[in-house]
């Protein structure tokens, strides 16, 4: 009676820590808000008022965040006109989110080289690369491997939406 | 007697130079071979020391004023004071009741040394540096305006990034601020009871030439944008005033005085300096009273009005409420000083100790000098 009783609780404290481990593999990281969308009356001034910011963040660690707010802002970007079915504009928002995800490195080797301690921000990036890889297997299992955009006055696009998904899981791979 | 007078004054203030240095910091490591933690360990004695400290330099003040009103003060002598006490506490530690001038040089650090905006990155970010370790405001981004910043850059650079060299040299600029702020007030009014009233009085000695706070710098060039204003250069004047507000940006308050002022130069009318002095006294006295509503009430914003009242001693009430004020700002410190704890209870208790020396100023006015002034008239 007392052996089958000790079973159950072991079993029991398995799951619970199993259950935890999984839940502390997830990414506490935060990613914004979705932004202002591309077709809305502001969208061009917002890509003008990021272009002007890119200047005001000076500094390998302000560029470093400057770069990682981006690349947050465009993956939250992408998800949603995903959502909406948006792939041509959301393949877009996905390639600014790898690019933005990948000069965020660079600004942290310059950190680096100019002997500035970069422990903090690079166990952030780690974070953010997590949270990232989340989203984008979520959102994988959502949308087409493939998609023929068509437009009105010019050629079919091809998308390949789900080799363009794993380049950018892994990129953020790289980082984990 | 009146050298006598002068001469006690100034050991005064050498005394007071030598006791800041009973306040050094333990994480100051720059200056552990003079640090005694005696300020720390013997908090009873520190404090009445600080009081009776205050009560002289107050009385100092009020016989100064004094010896101005019945011209026995003359320029040449004040202006020997103010340079004395200029030189001397230039000397001082900086940080005996603040931490800011830390805050001044962690800020000028991580623009011109990391070459960081420090807008975006917080001191706290440098995980590698020990000069920052004694920083009260690491966890957050300046708090300084653009124009304080570049100021900043001279002591910064002057310093040669030397700790304890970069605390006199972010001194010598406040101090060299403070001067040209008397010379101003000497310019406008070219009354040595209102330069008396503003360089003398003690807290702007203490927050000033003793914390190194930059309010000096906000108002040196309001001040001045005032007097291009008096001097109709209007260009000139609405480039000071920008400047002045993008040290601290406090000086945005002054704005509809300013424009009142414009117009009535605009329409050819004299500028009526008086009314201008008091409604710009009036509107930093709000601002200095809103300011708990932003985080405290800090003594060194005093230095805000003190500066407009130094242009208003013909009123009286003014005059001598902004002196038992200072008192009142100036014995705030005490709880913290006594108990080295800076709990609610505690705050309270500053906040009771600053009003009431005003208050009961208020409480004589208006029972017994107004009575009497009314009494005469009728």
């Amino acid at each position: 009676m007392f052996t089958k009783f000790l079973r159950i609780i072991l079993t029991f404290l398995f799951i619970v820590n199993i259950s935890t481990k999984l839940v502390l593999a997830d990414s506490n990281y935060v990613l914004p808000y979705p932004s202002f969308m591309p077709g809305t009356t502001y969208y061009r001034l917002h890509i003008l008022w990021e272009t002007i910011m890119k200047y005001w963040y000076f500094g390998s660690f302000a560029q470093f965040k400057y770069n990682l707010k981006l690349s947050d802002k465009y993956l939250v970007e992408a998800k949603t006109l995903f959502e909406y079915k948006q792939y041509l504009l959301g393949y877009k928002a996905l390639e600014k989110s790898d690019l933005y995800f990948s000069k965020t490195h660079l600004f942290l080797k310059r950190a680096k080289e100019e002997k500035k301690n970069t422990g903090h921000l690079q166990d952030l990036l780690r974070q953010a690369a997590l949270k990232h890889t989340e989203v984008l297997e979520s959102v994988s299992s959502n949308i087409p491997p493939d998609f023929v955009w068509i437009s009105e006055k010019s050629s079919p696009t091809v998308l390949n939406l789900e080799k363009s998904i794993k380049n950018s899981i892994q990129i953020r791979k790289k980082i984990i | 007697m009146k050298k006598y007078l002068v001469v006690v004054y100034i050991l005064l203030i050498l005394l007071f130079t030598a006791f800041s240095y009973l306040f050094v910091d333990p994480n100051f490591s720059y200056l552990k071979s003079i640090y005694t933690s005696f300020s720390f360990t013997h908090r009873n004695f520190t404090t009445i020391l600080y009081v009776i400290f205050i009560f002289l330099f107050f009385l100092f003040y009020l016989i100064f004023l004094k010896l101005a009103q019945i011209k026995y003060l003359v320029y040449r002598q004040l202006r020997f004071i103010i340079l004395t006490i200029s030189i001397l506490l230039l000397f001082s530690y900086s940080s005996v009741l603040s931490y800011d001038i830390f805050n001044y040089i962690a800020t000028a650090k991580v623009t011109y040394f990391y070459k960081e905006n420090p807008y975006i990155v917080m001191p706290i970010e440098f995980t590698n540096d020990p000069s920052f370790t004694f920083v009260r405001a690491a966890n957050k981004i300046s708090l300084y305006g653009p124009v304080w910043l570049v100021l900043s850059g001279i002591p910064f650079y002057m310093g040669f990034n030397n700790p304890v060299l970069m605390l006199f040299t972010f001194k010598a600029l406040n101090v060299a601020f403070y001067l040209l702020t008397i010379v101003l007030i000497w310019k406008i009014s070219k009354n040595l009871i209102s330069v008396s009233f503003f360089a003398l009085n003690p807290l702007v000695i203490i927050e000033i030439l003793l914390n190194s706070h930059n309010d000096t710098v906000m108002i040196f060039l309001a001040l001045f944008s005032f007097y291009c204003l008096i001097k109709n250069k209007t260009k000139l004047s609405i480039l000071f005033l920008i400047l002045s507000i993008l040290i601290k940006y406090a000086t945005v308050f002054l704005i509809p005085v300013y424009v009142y002022a414009l117009i009535k130069n605009k329409e050819k009318k004299n500028i009526n300096k008086d009314r201008f002095f008091y409604y710009s006294f009036i509107s930093m006295f709000i601002l200095f009273l809103l300011s708990p509503i932003r985080e405290e009430m800090y003594s060194w914003y005093a230095v805000w009005f003190i500066a407009f009242a130094s242009f208003l001693i013909t009123k009286k009430y003014i005059y001598y409420f902004v002196v038992f004020l200072s008192i009142g700002l100036l014995l705030g410190y005490v709880p913290y000083m006594y108990t080295g704890l800076y709990t609610s209870s505690i705050i309270l208790l500053k906040y009771i100790i600053i009003i009431l020396s005003p208050l009961i100023y208020t409480v004589y006015y208006f029972l017994f000098v107004k009575k009497s002034v009314l009494a005469k008239g009728l």
